[in-house]
């Protein structure tokens, strides 16, 4: 009786020890169709590659406002892992102070330097790009040809490209546009990076009254000129894909994301890319990136074993399967003389652009600082009272230097 | 009273509410206010810095066109709907047959979800939505519309001259020479229809973008933005009805004696509404607008759904503004909200606090 009693209290033990060296590391990143693409990609490459380490791995998709359900998980504790950090709420988190430092746990250098920058304050990295975007000219080869004019290239200066569009604007009347533009500063931004504008000076601030800025900003809104360029919301659309997509507009400033738009909304549509146009007096073009990496839960109590599943989801065959697959654009600099870029379809020639567009010109990340995306809103609110006519350029810019004072004096 | 030994007992059944309010109302209230007086952002330890989150709010633009949008929104909304429920439980108490299915179906938006009638006024206020489809449908058939109330006008003002030129009573209103009217236009139009007098018109689409960054200005101050003008719409559609039960319920107990003495001095039914019962009412209007008062302040989901479709100052409210100052991307000026949530409070408290004082002390 007493060994039975025995036995069984052994086998217990010994399960409860197994239990214990099996650890879990749990992943939250972003529902939609990111649940079916980590899931195969964990399935196909985490999975077999940690078999022997007891280690496994839960993909947990945090549904609905992402960065809210993190920074909530986050600040209860009960956050995953290895998480996404998107590019442009990243100061955010470094703010928290839960992100975990990389330096000593990843190695960082084989990933393209705009991508790791996007990722690196105060000389600490935080993240890992698991795959970015830029934005590239996105045009419509018909309207081009229809309206006789040349298609945009990659040596465009902004001169030549608005010269361009009027051209076809002309050429085709009253139911064609040359291009569509939102209110929006993700749109807007790369035009003043190439004009030599930073977005924060030494001590943090943000000066919309710099030459860069205003020429920028006079350039994006003056495109809308004689109708040359109108707003998504005037062709019922609510970007600037939609408007492609409708067949009534020439040219769209948009990244990878609208070539699988394309693909589903308008197949029959013949499209080329160019890369953005340049300044005419810098002779340089500017771009943001926009990117998601994969961080670290500094309060992880599985940092090693979480290192080496962001190690395997980073690793040069998982981005060689995620760009076949057309998902997205991969970080690693290795992969520029991939031979998917060196296809001639409309989508590979694109994301080829987009590729380049990450190490063309003056780069930098869609980010707004420390107090999040209210940063964007002074900025934002003059081009939609411009583009709409509500105000005049100088007006409108002299009222968001101030909301953005009062905003950053906080 | 309690006899002794049955206190604990009290308490007992007391508890689940008391346990229920003291942590969701009280404990969460004091901590509100102490969040208010600290450099709290989620993640770190709070340290008391004062008042420099009172000052933050007040000096942020966002918050003061809030609070504007706020109190515009509740004082409009409260007065519409309250008149609004009055004159439909009015309506509503007549004998009449099928009052029932009335009842029913005017209840009916109340009872649905905001979140659903949200998305579904957006979709009617849409570029190429129903409101727009309907105006363009509109324009286009103006000249079947003024030429069908031409020729009522015509016929009537025709039919009762001759009336009264027999010498026979016949009033400008008269059913039954409209009923003929009607039928004469109605002829006259599709004539004119068939014959190929008459056509549509061909306009262009009504393009309003209610969605926008439209305000109705006075004097170059941005008072009411045309998006909160919808919101207001459907605002004072789905709370009707609930206000309306209130009076519904207040109206079945004004003893009918005095409607009988109103009729027996000849009083026509505005003055029997003005003077009877809109006074009798008191009470229940002061509970209406009390409740109306402290909804429209906290108004939050319908801003909360439409969402980015909307320019976010058109919108914003104090309650939005709280919410979207707490749920940020990594650290949050939760000091911030939590500042904002407080001056909210202060300023229903202050609104129920003047209607106790001026508005209808006598009456309870």
């Amino acid at each position: 009786m007493k060994k039975t009693l025995f036995v069984s209290l052994a086998v217990l033990v010994a399960a409860a020890g197994s239990a214990h060296a099996q650890t879990t590391i749990k992943i939250n990143g972003y529902g939609g169709q990111d649940p079916a693409i980590v899931g195969d990609l964990i399935n196909r490459f985490v999975k077999p590659a940690l078999a022997k380490d007891n280690i496994s791995v839960v993909y947990q998709p945090l549904q609905g406002d992402y960065n809210q359900q993190l920074t909530t998980l986050l600040a209860a504790g009960n956050a995953g892992d290895v998480f996404y950090v998107p590019g442009e709420t990243f100061d955010g988190y470094v703010a928290t102070g839960r992100l975990l430092p990389l330096k000593g746990v990843v190695n960082t250098t084989p990933f393209i330097k705009s991508l790791n920058d996007a990722f690196t304050r105060n000389g600490k990295t935080y993240a890992v790009a698991k795959d970015f975007n830029t934005l590239t000219l996105v045009y419509n080869k018909d309207i081009f040809d229809e309206a006789k004019v040349a298609y945009p290239n990659d040596n465009d200066t902004w001169t030549s490209f608005q010269n361009k569009l009027a051209a076809v604007k002309k050429a085709l009347g009253n139911d064609y546009y040359g291009a569509c533009l939102a209110p929006d500063y993700a749109r807007m931004g790369e035009f003043a990076f190439a004009a030599g504008w930073q977005p924060f000076d030494a001590k943090g601030k943000t000066n919309l009254l710099d030459p860069a800025f205003v020429s920028a900003f006079n350039y994006f809104t003056g495109l809308t000129k004689n109708k040359v360029a109108v707003q998504p919301s005037e062709l019922s659309q609510d970007w600037s894909g939609g408007c492609l997509a409708s067949g009534k507009v020439a040219v769209a400033i948009e990244g990878n994301w609208i070539v699988g738009f394309l693909k589903d909304n308008a197949p029959n549509l013949k499209y080329g890319t160019a890369l953005i146009p340049k300044n005419d007096k810098t002779g340089k073009r500017g771009n943001f990136v926009f990117t998601v990496g994969w961080a670290i839960n500094a309060n992880t109590k599985n940092k090693a074993a979480a290192a080496k599943v962001l190690n395997i989801l980073t690793s040069p065959n998982v981005q060689q399967y995620v760009l076949e697959q057309g998902l997205a654009i991969p970080s690693r600099s290795s992969l520029q003389n991939n031979a998917f870029f060196k296809k001639t379809t409309p989508g590979a020639q694109n994301s080829k652009a987009v590729f380049q567009g990450a190490s063309s010109g003056t780069v930098r990340p869609y980010y707004f600082g420390t107090q999040g995306s209210d940063w964007t809103k002074p900025i934002n609110t003059a081009l939609a009272a411009v583009l709409s006519g509500q105000k005049s350029s100088a007006d409108a810019l002299k009222q968001a230097q101030q909301e953005m004072n009062t905003f950053q004096n906080r | 009273m309690l006899k002794k030994g049955q206190t604990p007992a009290a308490y007992l059944f007391l508890a689940p509410f008391l346990i229920t309010i003291g942590i969701f109302f009280f404990y969460a209230f004091a901590r509100a206010i102490y969040y208010s007086f600290t450099d709290f952002n989620l993640f770190n330890d709070p340290t008391l810095i004062g008042v420099k989150p009172y000052v933050d709010v007040l000096s942020d633009p966002s918050f003061r066109r809030a609070l504007a949008n706020s109190l515009v929104f509740a004082v409009i909304t409260t007065t519409l709907q309250t008149v609004g429920a009055l004159l439909m439980a009015v309506a509503l108490n007549n004998k009449i047959r099928g009052m029932a299915f009335f009842r029913a179906a005017w209840y009916m938006p109340s009872i649905t979800s905001s979140v659903v009638i949200t998305l579904i006024f957006l979709w009617l206020f849409q570029r190429r939505g129903v409101a727009n489809y309907a105006i363009t449908q509109w324009q286009t058939f103006l000249p079947y519309t003024l030429t069908l109330l031409g020729v009522l006008i015509a016929a009537q003002v025709a039919q009762v001259l001759w009336e009264r030129s027999r010498r026979l009573p016949a009033g400008w209103f008269d059913p039954a020479l409209a009923a003929v009217s009607l039928l004469i236009a109605v002829a006259v139009t599709a004539a004119l229809s068939w014959t190929g007098v008459l056509s549509a018109r061909d306009v262009a689409p009504y393009d309003f973008q209610y969605f926008s960054d439209r305000w109705i200005s006075i004097g170059g101050v941005q008072i009411l933005s045309i998006p909160m003008l919808v919101i207001i719409i459907q605002n004072t559609f789905t709370t009707i009805p609930t206000l309306m039960l209130f009076f519904l319920a207040g109206l079945q107990n004004i003893p009918g004696a005095l409607y009988e003495a109103a009729d027996i001095d000849g009083a026509t039914p505005a003055q029997k509404l003005l003077n009877v019962t809109v006074p009798m009412l008191r009470p229940v209007s002061f509970y209406v607008i009390t409740v109306g008062l402290i909804g429209t302040m906290k108004m939050f989901d319908q801003v909360a759904v439409i969402g980015s479709a909307a320019p976010r100052d058109t919108l914003i409210t104090l309650a939005y503004y709280v919410y979207t100052n707490t749920f940020k991307a990594g650290a949050a000026p939760v000091n911030m909200a939590a500042a904002a949530a407080i001056v909210l409070a202060a300023i229903i408290l202050l609104m129920v606090f003047l209607q106790r004082r001026f508005i209808s002390s006598e009456a309870i």
